[in-house]
């Protein structure tokens, strides 16, 4: 059963998942807003009384502690795996009840999906002989299917970040804030955008409306995502194009972009994929144009926490995020650099955990 | 993952979340415990939510129920579907004992919150 939507938010299909699916939201909300930074706070404490004790060595100049250092210590605490517990148990209930629901409407949505695609096909740029390589078949998020494998896929992520930004992003409220804060040429010639890792389309969309003279273009490696992306695209009355292909070999022409954006993509590809994609970036952007880059910490010579290396490991084990550490631990900047972009900081978020970059393409 | 045939929506999938599961503390016990708990937490309430909704329904058409509702005696029928609806939710509330039945070091390919093999 279709039961609407909450705004631009996809219902569940039964009133019972929709309140067990809130249940987690604000459970997740308890866990990650309130019971980390205790379990972080701990830490940190027990870990500096083991640095003064000589228990633990002190991380060298520019250094990070040792992360087996961190774990142990952080593991004395009984509520780090109660934690752990918790937030693994969430994140499979909520995935595994999301997929259940809107599995109940499986044929009502692939018809809307192809129904979008009737209307509006020279939209939506699926190679049907392009093939997922299988580094992008991880179930990112311990979603099931990934974002690749589950033709429903796109809805069930759609709804399961909801649930991730504890009801925040209900209406987009993030994707808005990164779009509005993606950095112009410096000429504000803005013909062509393009929106690198979109998933759903959600920041691609809102792109569309601050920029809509220019064609917009949302693109993905998973086929669930695009098209799902293109029919929310066509119901919301946005004019947007949506295409299936890899970030490192998008297939646009040279110099075809005015600018582009990506949001917490790069670590969730292996590190080779990353500077091949900034590499691609460098080619389908014009001299001038802009890159803005939201992601994940990154160059860590210490800056980054205890804690934060605690939960991005934590993170990376059991919400299947198999290649943010070497991210985390990775020049990103310097690679940026390294093909040819300038590097400057970024607009804040109001996400402080994540970085955000301005790369530049010289004229 | 195995393949699927385009356009197939395959009712049951997902590695991750499937599987005996990820256990966290040395005695699996206390990771089942906790599960119940989440599960039982839901549910509770995820049923006093229908009731929210129901009282305004028959609210919204003016009927009050809350009398009626204390004076109502089941037919062998309605005994019957609570009976199994009761033990569906038993199952999913204690369903994590039978997930992970034993002490992980007896369990093969069991990691811990370090991702190390028990």
């Amino acid at each position: 059963m279709n039961r609407g939507s909450i705004g631009i938010t996809p219902r569940p299909t039964r009133l019972a998942d929709e309140s067990y699916l809130e249940f987690i939201t604000s459970f997740r909300r308890l866990a990650i807003q309130e019971m980390f930074p205790k379990v972080a706070e701990h830490g940190e404490a027990a870990l500096a009384q083991a640095i003064e004790a000589g228990e633990v060595e002190p991380p060298a100049e520019g250094k990070s502690l040792d992360l087996a250092q961190i774990q142990r210590v952080f593991a004395r605490n009984p509520v780090t795996p109660t934690f752990q517990r918790f937030v693994r148990t969430q994140q499979e209930m909520m995935w595994r009840r999301t997929r259940e629901s809107f599995f109940q409407d499986a044929d009502g949505l692939m018809a809307a999906m192809a129904h979008a695609e009737e209307q509006h096909p020279e939209r939506i740029h699926i190679d049907p002989d392009f093939v997922e390589p299988e580094y992008t078949r991880c179930e990112i998020h311990c979603q099931p299917g990934g974002y690749t494998d589950d033709p429903i896929g796109g809805i069930v992520y759609h709804y399961g970040t909801k649930v991730f930004y504890e009801g925040f992003n209900d209406q987009d409220e993030l994707h808005i804030e990164l779009a509005q804060k993606a950095t112009k040429p410096a000429d504000r010639q803005i013909e062509r955008v393009l929106d690198i890792g979109c998933s759903v389309g959600q920041a691609t969309t809102v792109l569309k409306d601050l920029y809509p003279q220019a064609e917009v273009w949302g693109l993905d490696v998973g086929k669930p995502m695009v098209r799902y992306a293109h029919a929310r695209a066509v119901d919301l009355g946005k004019e947007v194009h949506f295409k299936q292909a890899l970030a490192e070999d998008t297939g646009y022409p040279d110099a075809n972009f005015d600018m582009v954006l990506s949001y917490i993509l790069f670590h969730e590809v292996p590190v080779a994929k990353m500077k091949d994609i900034i590499a691609e970036t460098y080619r389908v952007l014009r001299p001038g144009g802009v890159f803005s880059i939201y992601e994940f910490p990154s160059n860590d010579k210490g800056q980054v926490s205890a804690s934060n290396q605690f939960l991005i490991d934590y993170d990376s084990r059991n919400n299947c995020e198999p290649y943010s550490p070497a991210f985390v631990a990775a020049d990103f900047r310097g690679i940026i650099e390294q093909a040819g972009f300038i590097v400057e900081d970024g607009p804040l978020l109001t996400n402080p955990f994540l970085q955000s970059i301005i790369a530049r393409k010289p004229q | 993952m195995d393949s699927k045939a385009p356009g197939e929506v395959p009712a049951d999938i997902g590695e991750e979340i499937g599987g005996p599961g990820r256990a966290y503390f040395d005695d699996v016990v206390i990771d089942n415990i906790l599960d119940a708990l989440l599960e039982l937490s839901a549910a509770v309430w995820t049923y006093h939510d229908r009731v929210n909704v129901l009282e305004s329904v028959l609210a919204q058409q003016g009927i009050e129920v809350s009398d009626a509702i204390e004076a109502h005696l089941p037919d062998e029928a309605e005994i019957a579907r609570r009976a199994q609806e009761r033990s569906a939710l038993v199952d999913r509330v204690f369903g994590s004992f039978l997930r992970r039945p034993t002490p992980r070091m007896n369990l093969a390919g069991q990691t811990n919150a370090n991702g190390d093999e028990a």
